[in-house]
């Protein structure tokens, strides 16, 4: 029986950066808050560990897509977020020697892209505008819970009115390419703008980029809009917390609590507990029981309503949908202490190129495409496609202790078979698939940084199965869920249930899985805790 | 002096034919121009072989607009569609319950036989089977009101243009919650990904999501590819008029069905009458030039040719804005698919069920798993034709033996992939001996299934999506006149902002199948393009 001095308003399942910022927002709007993480620190896949006597980022690498009014909200600066921006954004090495290099500063892309095509060069301008005019809409539209479409009232009608205004505010122009482009495959969309391979190529990645979508599928341009909806335009962000990703969850952890949440780590959650179809509470793995009048999840969808509440509660109907969430998990991460800087030749000894991400294997949409059919069959490719940052270049406290001249190295690597996640990837013989997986991302980064091979000290291997059974997301997607078309604002989870409120009373979803989506942006997380404020208001009324 | 028409009809394929009958029906003095002898465009019957007669290119109708059989009264202008008799999928060794030489799926028009026969293969899939039929026709008779709409402009400030979505969004509010739910899968997903919430049978998944690809440059595994499985239920209930099914005569049959009633209204048709440029003064078309010079003057000009055609071939280069002419040449075509049509003298003979039997009358589909019709895509994706294709095989001539000599028959396969645009290593489809390859990589295929097939051939024509743009004018060879991909349809086709059938040019219109909704042989794009022109012009509209 739990106890009434144990009961809170809400308790939130997992404290990762969306269940942080939504106790924090909960907490700041009055409510008695409890978090409760399993692993032994807060962060989920935004986290910085320890590897060989340094530190690294776990999973996420870059921060910068947090929505600036939840720093803003939550103060996080005086919690002590500090963010990096290097001046460049992307280094793409090419097979030829060169590389595709963009910049934060437009003037400064368009100059390096002159290399490639002058026609290319000019045409990223009007790319870049694009890409901002477009993605603004969509930032626009994270900013709050999808409209009720089942009975709409007057505050539904207001954001329809906002949205309808904010698509309008697009121009006519923008707003017939919006509607035009949302649905395509990113290869086209970048191929309108430029003819160079290796621009469109570099271009294209983040519209895939954590998906089990290849460049040539259908629905990716939403995803390069999505990643972009932080207005960072068309070469796309690199932000670093200082101190990696934990410099991000600890600032948010620290909010949470000042404004008078409880943040308990080490504490599994083992089942939502309901009395008459309404949440009432959590049970934890140790058997602790919590009431609580709301339970908000930072955990994926999926899992929650397939493994965390009684089966009976969530309905055949509804266990059949949530069971179909696709959760296609493509990424593997590698993280690699160096003794030193590798030398990429592209760069021609500019370690400033080098601060940004580095792209390896966006040398053409072909080259891509290939990569992702390797996934399609339970395979990788012999030379996967990377996203790499050495973090230490722009925040040498990562390496603070080690020998001088140490750095580390954070590799995203796609495309990994999504159908061997968890279980398969096990049964596949575990640690020979991680060492397999290594090798494979050693073999990418040797083809334009020779002899980085023999820099390793450490390396770390996380297979999608890792990041399902070591973080918690199913699938091993970092996302949530697949961020494909069918997955997307009125129908992200659910069609019916993309307001935050899951189909439990008093259950609510505040992770990547719920609108906008995924990426270290807050959004999921404050929206969920806006509608857990106006429910709660509502209920004393 | 030139001819003076009401309504001149560039292109006499099926939609352009409707068109004109509408019109003529309507009091249009109307006038349609066929470039070549045979009338039907994509929809033909030709003698290729001497005493074998093929629908050279579209080979079943799939949706023709019951309100257009009604308004036109086809059936007695020698419409008469024969059913096709279910769906054969043979299997290879090894694949499937049966012990031997092969297994087969077989789902027949008989409900309680096909159930049967999946229970064979799993028992939780033919339970399945039944939910996901009737959810379909659900989803289906919701949907179908779309295909007699126009498209609005959602970025105009008019919004009388959006009062039929608004409408359907009405409808759509009411439907309960989970068949919400699957419509937005429908419109999003993958047809691989949609299948797999319900079966677990590999033919069965590959067999159904391979009506999702048709005539698209896309794998089963592409979102934006489920949406075409709802085309086979919603001819399915209109199952009265059997509007699944082989014509008699071919697909010409129809062409000429609709040709006759068109006549029967006072429309007049010119075959062999190639047209050379559409005649525009003071930004209003006004009538055509024919390659020979001949001059014709018209009110209306409506165009059945597809939208590259129709605004970059046959208008003065100028006439549009350049802004336009990029949104055109941004529509996509990539003709993805062949034809081989073969002239037999003896049947088929299939390692998983030998003997001439019923399995041979109805679709025989050559996809045994997801994974082949996956591979099938890859090869297309970088330029090479499928090497072990997924193919829709037809034998017409058991349910219509006059397509051939006695004891003889014609066999029509429709084969994915065969891309417009070959890698560059290949050259043309016209280099290397490239045309008879991919035929022959399609002999091999089906020999994997039914190996006699090479004993059995006396005559095989392959159609290349280059042969198609250059027998039927369809631009890269896309049957459908340009992709059904998402971005291509509804509002946004052909053009966003020119999807009502209206063009930059007053008094021309689109009435193919670039418009809305799209391909097939659905006749929906030409009776609206007519009602729309006739609108215009201040006629009612019944």
């Amino acid at each position: 029986m739990a106890s009434s001095t144990n009961r809170y308003d809400a308790i939130v399942i997992g404290g990762g950066h969306n269940g942080l910022v939504s106790a924090a927002y909960m907490a700041k709007g009055g409510l008695r808050v409890l978090v409760l993480e399993a692993r032994d620190q807060v962060g989920g896949a935004a986290v910085t560990e320890s590897l060989g006597g340094v530190r690294v980022p776990a999973l996420a690498h870059t921060v910068g897509r947090l929505r600036p009014s939840v720093a803003s909200d939550l103060d996080l600066r005086s919690h002590g977020l500090a963010l990096v921006s290097p001046e460049v954004r992307v280094f793409a090495p090419q097979p030829d020697g060169r590389a595709v290099t963009l910049w934060g500063e437009l003037a400064r892309s368009v100059e390096s892209l002159r290399i490639w095509s002058e026609t290319d060069a000019t045409a990223f301008v009007e790319f870049d505008r694009r890409v901002r005019a477009l993605s603004k809409f969509l930032f626009d539209l994270g900013e709050e819970a999808p409209p009720e479409i089942k009975a709409p009232g007057f505050g539904d009608a207001l954001v329809g009115l906002r949205l309808g205004r904010a698509f309008r505010g697009l121009g006519r122009n923008d707003g017939r390419t919006m509607l035009r482009v949302v649905a395509m495959a990113v290869a086209d969309f970048v191929a309108e703008s430029f003819s160079t391979e290796a621009i469109r190529a570099t271009t294209a990645w983040r519209g895939v980029r954590h998906t089990a979508m290849g460049p040539w599928s259908a629905g990716s341009t939403q995803v390069l809009l999505a990643d972009a909806a932080g207005n960072d335009g068309g070469a796309g962000e690199t932000v670093f917390a200082k101190g990696g990703p934990s410099g991000l969850s600890d600032a948010l952890a620290s909010a949470a609590r000042a404004f008078g949440a409880e943040v308990r780590t080490g504490v599994r959650v083992s089942q939502v507990l309901t009395a008459d179809g309404v949440v009432t509470g959590v049970v934890t793995d140790a058997g602790e029981e919590i009431a609580a009048a709301a339970v908000v999840s930072g955990v994926d969808p999926k899992r929650l309503l397939t493994t965390l509440v009684d089966p009976v509660t969530v309905g055949p109907n509804m266990r059949w949908r949530a069971g179909n969430i696709r959760t296609p998990g493509t990424t593997a991460k590698v993280n690699l202490v160096l003794d030193g800087l590798p030398d990429f030749p592209a760069a021609g000894g500019d370690a400033r190129l080098l601060r940004g991400r580095i792209q390896v294997g966006t040398t053409s949409i072909d080259a891509m495409e290939h990569a992702f059919d390797e996934s399609k069959y339970g395979r990788f490719a012999a030379t996967p496609v990377l996203e790499a940052t050495i973090p230490s270049l722009v925040d040498p406290s990562l390496v603070e202790g080690a020998p001088e001249g140490t750095h580390v190295m954070s590799v995203v690597a796609q495309w990994m078979p999504p159908k061997r996640a968890a279980a398969d990837w096990a049964a596949a013989g575990g640690a020979a698939d991680r060492e397999a997986v290594g090798d494979a991302v050693l073999r990418s980064l040797e083809t334009v940084a020779p002899g980085i091979t023999g820099r390793v000290k450490v390396r770390q291997v996380l297979t999608p199965g890792d990041l399902e059974t070591q973080y918690g997301l199913t699938g091993g997607h970092p996302m949530h869920a697949e961020p494909g078309l069918d997955s997307f604002f009125l129908w992200r989870p659910l069609l019916g249930w993309a307001r935050y409120r899951m189909p439990v009373q008093g259950l609510y979803l505040a992770g990547s899985g719920a609108h906008p989506g995924g990426g270290v942006t807050g959004a999921p997380g404050r929206n969920a805790a806006r509608e857990v404020i106006a429910d709660k208001r509502k209920r004393r009324k | 002096m030139p001819q003076r028409y009401d309504a001149v009809i560039i292109g006499g394929g099926h939609n352009g034919l409707i068109s004109a009958a509408y019109l003529a029906r309507a009091g249009l003095k109307t006038v349609v121009l066929e470039r070549r002898h045979v009338l039907g465009g994509a929809a033909v019957t030709e003698e290729i072989i001497p005493g074998f007669k093929f629908s050279v290119a579209s080979y079943v109708v799939s949706l023709l607009r019951p309100e257009i059989i009604r308004d036109l009264d086809l059936p007695k202008h020698g419409l008469d569609i024969l059913p096709l008799d279910g769906t054969f999928t043979p299997v290879p060794k090894g694949e499937g319950p049966k012990a031997g030489g092969g297994d087969y799926l077989w789902r027949v028009n008989d409900h309680g036989r096909t159930i049967r026969e999946l229970r064979r293969w799993s028992k939780n899939d033919a339970e399945a089977y039944e939910e996901y039929g009737q959810l379909m026709v659900e989803m289906a008779r919701f949907i179908k009101p779309i295909l007699s709409m126009v498209p609005g402009d959602p970025t105009e400030n008019d919004p009388r243009p959006l009062l039929p979505i608004a409408s359907l969004a009405r409808k759509f509010a009411q439907l309960p919650e989970r068949q919400q739910a699957v419509f937005v899968q429908l419109m999003t997903m993958s047809a691989k990904d949609f299948l797999d919430q319900w079966f677990e049978t590999l033919p069965l998944k590959a067999t159904m999501s391979a009506s999702g690809i048709i005539g698209t440059y896309q794998g089963i595994n592409s979102p934006g590819t489920a949406y075409v499985l709802l085309h086979h239920y919603m001819g399915e209930i209109d199952g009265a008029f059997r509007a699944w099914g082989i014509p008699k005569g071919g697909t010409g049959g129809i062409s000429y069905a609709i040709a006759r009633a068109a006549q029967a209204q006072g429309a007049e048709i010119r075959t062999e009458a190639p047209v050379a440029r559409i005649m525009v003064k003071d930004g209003r078309a006004t009538g055509v030039v024919l390659t020979s010079g001949e001059e014709i003057e018209a009110g209306s000009v409506l165009a059945s040719t597809d939208a590259k055609v129709t605004f970059l071939d046959l208008l003065e280069p100028g006439t549009l804005t350049p802004e336009f002419e990029q949104e055109v040449r941004r529509f996509k075509f990539r003709g993805s698919s062949g034809k081989v049509n073969l002239a037999v003298d003896r049947l088929p003979d299939f390692t998983c069920l030998p003997g001439e039997g019923e399995h041979l009358r109805g679709a025989i589909s050559f996809s045994p798993n997801p994974v082949e019709m996956e591979q099938a895509y890859d090869d297309a994706k970088y330029g090479h034709w499928s090497k072990r294709p997924y193919m829709d095989m037809i034998i017409p001539t058991l349910v219509d033996p006059q397509m051939a000599p006695p004891g003889k028959h014609v066999i029509s396969c429709f084969v994915q992939y065969a891309p417009y645009k070959l890698a560059p290593e290949l050259g043309t489809w016209d280099e290397n001996n490239n045309r008879e390859k991919f035929g022959d990589a399609v002999i091999d295929r089906i020999a994997e299934f039914a190996p006699n097939i090479r004993d059995i051939i006396i005559g095989r024509q392959v159609l290349t999506p280059l042969d198609i743009e250059r027998t039927m004018g369809l631009t890269e060879g896309n049957i459908f006149q340009g992709e059904l991909s998402l971005e291509q349809l509804f509002f946004n086709r052909p053009v966003p902002g020119y999807a009502r059938f209206r063009t930059p040019v007053d008094n021309l219109w689109l009435t193919g199948s670039s418009t809305h909704p799209g391909g097939g042989i659905m006749g929906a794009n030409g009776r609206l393009a007519a009602l729309e022109v006739l609108k215009s012009r201040g006629r009612k509209v019944a």
